[in-house]
């Protein structure tokens, strides 16, 4: 019963959970819900000044730039173990509005996108096309169970195991 | 020359000058390279969702399965050190591709020592890496303290 009850806080925690178009809490430490306006930047070339076109096709990881010159780096959307890249890369250079968690952590600072509008006005859509894109990718299975059918991992996972050393096992 | 020649002449000079320093302003690309810093990291090879957020323990072999899920999902990968300094890695040596890249994937966990360059921003610690110098492989052996991360078997 408690696995249950921890994998389904945990599920929520990952995913998020209803439909709402404002941020959700899930509930981690120094989270902070964030609506602000920023432009989709390559943060390769936001950095260095080396600038593909298209912001590196989807290639590179993304920012969200601030009229005041801060940097924000997204790191996770509304699906299960997805980054929010592919939410992002149809903005590159363009304004948009984004929703979600700011997560202050004295590591670093993070950002969960989990809404997204082109500024000011654009239709508002949940940050979830990570897990659409893998679906159309992959003649149309269940998004939300990505990690468990994507082939990559598989191999990955059945060389190495799921501790990552061939062999390894643990203690009965 | 008369003092409206004169006039015509100063105007025509500052036009020329508003026009210079607007089409310069204009070249400016809006990225410009912030300066960097020549490093070497060791340290393990994590997923920096799971890490910072500390949703679940994510570190060594319980969690390598994991971090293999979120570095396909394309969540960016970065180097823990020893002192917990985390380096979120933007490139690796030559590779085109820094999202779920396969490179980093099959490395999920391992022990490296990394040469790169290193950019400071709003509190994150950037790192390009151009040079993998040495990969120890899997050596934090966590799964018999935390099992499998987060479900279980």
């Amino acid at each position: 019963m408690r696995k249950i009850f921890s994998f389904l806080l945990l599920a929520a925690l990952l995913t998020g959970t209803g439909f709402a178009q404002a941020a959700e809490e899930w509930g981690i430490d120094g989270e902070k819900k964030a609506r602000f306006e920023a432009k989709v930047v390559d943060v390769l070339c936001e950095l260095t000044g080396d600038c593909p076109a298209n912001c590196g096709d989807g290639k590179r990881q993304l920012g969200l730039l601030k009229d005041d010159g801060t940097l924000i780096l997204p790191v996770k959307n509304f699906d299960i173990f997805a980054g929010a890249n592919n939410d992002l890369i149809g903005f590159c250079q363009k304004r948009i509005v984004a929703d979600g968690l700011l997560i202050n952590n004295p590591k670093m600072p993070l950002f969960a996108l989990q809404f997204k509008k082109l500024a000011p006005d654009g239709k508002w859509s949940r940050a979830d096309q990570f897990g659409k894109d893998w679906s159309k990718a992959n003649g149309g299975k269940k998004g939300s169970q990505w990690f468990k059918n994507d082939a990559t991992i598989k191999k990955i996972i059945s060389e190495n195991g799921v501790y990552g050393i061939p062999g390894l096992k643990a203690k009965e | 020359m008369d003092g409206a020649a004169r006039k015509g002449s100063m105007m025509k000079k500052i036009l020329t000058l508003a026009l210079a320093l607007a089409f310069a302003l204009s070249a400016v690309p809006d990225a410009q390279a912030a300066k960097s810093t020549r490093v070497s990291v060791t340290g393990e090879i994590v997923d920096t969702w799971c890490y910072v957020t500390e949703i679940m323990y994510a570190l060594g072999t319980a969690h390598h399965q994991c971090a293999v899920w979120c570095a396909a999902g394309g969540i960016p990968v970065s180097v823990k050190d020893k002192a917990g300094n985390v380096y979120v890695v933007l490139k690796v040596e030559g590779d085109g591709t820094n999202v779920a890249n396969p490179r980093i994937l099959n490395i999920q966990t391992h022990k490296v020592t990394v040469d790169g360059d290193l950019y400071e921003r709003d509190g994150v610690k950037y790192l390009i890496v151009t040079k993998v110098a040495n990969d120890q492989g899997i050596v934090n052996l966590t799964h018999d303290e935390y099992g499998i991360q987060p479900f279980g078997k």
